[in-house]
């Protein structure tokens, strides 16, 4: 929906949000409303390169509460507008973008701390806090999340959530989701509720998990409960240098087998440790795979860790040893990848194609990816790094990046050749047993998608949806539901 | 325009969040506008028509920013958010689309243009051998009757009878709301008042004059006649005998002084004073001195300096008991007036331990 600013619709709507948060909280300058039609997608970021106004919300409304989201909530059924909630604007799929006008329900403003629970190691918070000040505010007690993604600095707790995001110690520690205790909710149609207090019960279907991933589809994620660890006593890195990427491929999946619980693991095919480990790091890798990996707890039980695993990447699979140094440069520097400079930027074009799979089909995913942007699309250059590891497999962060002077001047051909990447290399990922994604989400991005991922089981999640937000106001257009 | 040399600011910071955390404004009005990554977006626009200085919003937005340095301190790139944002709005004053708070306050700072200059003619130099020693007293810290007292008492200690230079504006306010012509026209006559009194060495209290001496006059090509140092590098080359101890403090870097001038003489300073430093708040990434950085923003936007000041008081361990020492009366006084904190200044610390 657009309304006309200039017209008494307007201002009725406009009366009856202030009268829920406030005058102050309610935004309606272009100003403002330009703020929130960029996020860190490709798409957008390029429409405003080429000097087209990207789709704005009609309404930035900053609730203070649960009740006050409520209250918007009720408003916004009453006349459908469409409500999309923003955390820190920083997703790469789309998924906050206003799309179709409406209200942008900015949450930053629900900011609010409650403190780590010392017997229970659980912290409780609303969902607009930033991500690098819930951390700041258990680190002072003593604790840490352990939930330390590239983006700390501007996420929301509550984007990661409503799109089940990954932090660089997910390995040990887990995604988003195996780190919640429980959920406050506001469903679409403004009710309030609480999902149980704990993860692990046999009470039926988990709720929770229902909204983690939800994108604001299914409501609004105000209050969560996460798990919270005492600060290790150590935390020792470990690189090597292997000959190829499936040697080291197999030196890693290895690791995970040994179950010996690292927690975080990073291998870089031989393209990217070439040219962009060397970057970042300053120093010249110029063959070979980097892998790196890291222990942390208790200082005896990590030497002890630490010195079977050597034993795989040396004995095992003939690493060449970088030593802890090698691995303190990259825990130094994993943010270090996302600036700009070291992260790829408009007018070149890239995207990270997301995908998850298990050890017995990640190369293939790796490589039916590969060959088809390289067969298909030879102005573009492919790399990959494999992330986020798992006893059963791991991420691929593959990535292609087309240099500017080769990406169409008009961008309406500019996106069709963006978007055919993603048909190609995302169709030849699900058909070598790849799922998208593993922590980006799906937002506007790969909403088309979703249907060939769920096959049969499609209509379940769209029941859901249509019994949740029978108006359909919730974030339309995204993670493949209806637009409106 | 102005922008176009920050070309890589602008480039960059369009689309980069590495900082957002750090948006102090941003973060006490919950908002993206206020942002460094938003800012450049709507800079870039100017090129492309999307964004006009003619959105008295959009202008709003560029005079609302704290200025504080933290983003370009904290980016690893070191991308110059900052001095993008002084020079937009050096650009919105060229297009003569300044605010009217803005032009009133340009009136008055250039009305104020003019120092004299009292004390002694000559006096012992801190640095190597006999020179004749001045200090600047700024408005904002010659406001201050503490401050002023304990520079008093160190110059006193240090056995150094300085001329005292008082008046108005050397140039940075006026540097800050975009008024660049005026700025340097100031810097110049403030260059030759200097050159005319036969100073020196020039002790500076306020980082922000300090900065502008240091910074600012080199970028307007002014040339001064007289060494410049601040107040707690004086103090320390001075050798000032302390008899008594700090004790716990919590320091607050400065705008100026960390993210601007990369100067460490107050941390030196605090060694000197045997100060035991605890950390303040959660982190030191963040500022906490209330716009500082951007000089009048308590004169442009005191409701905001306010919701500043409760920001960090919000992060204090005990607001009524802890000793704060920020870097400048800028900031003690924001604090204190609405954090309700206990603040003072380096030197007002100092002094106390003489």
């Amino acid at each position: 929906m657009k309304i006309k600013t200039d017209s008494y619709m307007f201002e009725m709507i406009r009366t009856e949000l202030t009268d829920a948060v406030g005058d102050a909280n309610v935004d309606v300058k272009f100003a403002d409303k330009f703020g929130h039609s960029i996020d860190y997608y490709w798409i957008p970021e390029m429409w405003h390169d080429r000097g087209k106004p990207c789709p704005q919300a009609d309404f930035i409304v900053h609730p203070g509460s649960t009740e006050e989201v409520s209250k918007v909530m009720k408003i916004a059924n009453q006349y459908k507008i469409p409500v999309v909630p923003w955390g820190g604007g920083s997703g790469s799929q789309g998924g906050a973008l206003p799309v179709y006008g409406g209200i942008v329900l900015d949450m930053k403003r629900m900011n609010r701390f409650y403190g780590v629970d010392r017997e229970s190691y659980t912290v409780r918070c609303q969902t607009g806090i930033i991500a690098r000040h819930l951390e700041w505010n258990c680190n002072k007690e003593g604790f840490s999340t352990m939930h330390l993604p590239a983006s700390i600095a501007c996420a929301t707790i509550g984007g990661f959530l409503a799109h089940r995001g990954t932090g660089v110690l997910s390995t040990k520690y887990g995604k988003i989701e195996d780190m919640v205790m429980s959920l406050e909710v506001v469903t679409p149609t403004g009710e309030i509720i609480r999902t149980l207090p704990v993860p692990r019960h046999a009470s039926g279907p988990d709720l929770t998990m229902l909204f983690l991933g939800s994108e604001g589809t299914l409501g609004v994620i105000t209050e969560v409960t996460l798990k919270v660890h005492p600060q290790p006593e150590a935390r020792e890195f470990r690189a090597y240098i292997f000959k190829d990427f499936h040697t080291a491929m197999q030196a890693g999946a290895t690791l995970m087998r040994s179950r010996l619980g690292p927690c975080a693991m990073r291998l870089y095919d031989e393209t990217e440790t070439k040219t962009h480990v060397s970057k970042v790091f300053g120093i010249d890798l110029d063959k070979g795979a980097y892998l790196v990996f890291g222990f942390d707890g208790r200082k005896d039980i990590v030497a002890n860790q630490m010195k079977y695993a050597r034993e795989i990447m040396e004995r095992q699979f003939k690493g060449k040893d970088l030593g802890s140094k090698g691995g303190e440069w990259w825990w130094e520097n994993k943010y270090k990848f996302f600036y700009p400079g070291y992260m790829f930027h408009v007018p070149q074009a890239f995207g990270t194609l997301d995908t998850v799979a298990d050890f017995a089909h990640i190369e293939k995913v790796y490589w039916a990816m590969k060959n088809v942007v390289n067969k298909e699309f030879p102005d573009a250059r492919f790399i990959g790094h494999f992330s986020h590891w798992y006893e059963w497999g791991c991420m691929l962060y593959a990535r292609f990046i087309f240099p500017g002077d080769k990406v169409p001047p008009n961008e309406r051909e500019a996106a069709a050749l963006y978007n055919a990447v993603w048909d190609k290399a995302i169709r030849a990922a699900i058909a070598n047993g790849g799922v998208i994604n593993e922590h980006h989400g799906v937002g506007l991005k790969l909403g088309r998608y979703v249907k060939d991922l769920y096959g049969s089981a499609m209509p379940v999640l769209e029941g859901l949806k249509k019994q949740l937000d029978p108006n359909g106001i919730m974030n339309p257009g995204k993670l493949g539901f209806a637009g409106c | 325009m102005n922008i176009d040399k920050f070309e890589e600011a602008i480039m960059n910071c369009r689309f980069c969040f590495m900082c957002r955390h750090l948006s102090a404004i941003g973060n006490v009005r919950f908002t993206e506008v206020d942002t460094p990554r938003v800012r450049a977006a709507m800079l870039y626009g100017l090129r492309t028509g999307t964004n006009s200085f003619d959105d008295a919003d959009f202008v709003e937005a560029l005079y609302r920013q704290d200025l504080s340095g933290c983003c370009v301190h904290h980016c690893v790139n070191h991308y110059d958010e900052n001095g993008l944002a002084l020079a937009a709005r050096a650009d919105v004053v060229e297009a003569g689309k300044a605010p009217e708070a803005v032009k009133k306050l340009a009136a008055k700072f250039v009305k104020s243009v003019g120092w004299k200059a009292e004390g002694p003619s000559s006096a012992k130099a801190t640095e190597g051998k006999n020179s004749d020693v001045a200090w600047f007293l700024d408005e904002t810290t010659a406001s201050d009757k503490a401050a002023v007292a304990a520079a008093k008492k160190l110059f006193a200690a240090a056995k150094v009878s300085p001329k005292v230079i008082t008046g108005g504006s050397i140039g940075k306010a006026l540097k800050v709301i975009g008024y660049l012509p005026e700025a340097k026209a100031a810097a110049e006559k403030f260059a030759a008042f200097l050159k005319a009194e036969g100073v020196k060495t020039l002790v500076v209290s306020n980082p922000a004059a300090l900065s502008a001496l240091k910074q600012d006059y080199a970028e307007f090509g002014v040339k001064l006649s007289c060494s410049v140092v601040s107040f707690a590098n004086f103090v320390l080359g001075a050798k000032v005998k302390f008899s008594k101890s700090a004790g716990e403090v919590y320091a607050i870097p400065g705008d100026f002084m960390r993210n601007y001038l990369g100067c460490d003489c107050q941390e030196r300073l605090l060694k000197a004073l045997k100060a035991v430093n605890k950390q303040f708040g959660t982190n030191d990434e963040e500022t906490y001195n209330c716009g500082e950085g951007a000089v009048v923003l308590d004169k442009l936007h005191p409701e905001l300096v306010k919701a500043l000041a409760e920001y960090v008081a919000a992060r204090a361990d005990d607001p009524k008991k802890d000793r704060l020492v920020v870097n400048s009366v800028y900031a003690k006084r924001a604090l204190v007036k609405y954090g309700k904190l206990n603040a003072v200044t380096v030197d007002e610390l100092a002094a106390s331990c003489l």
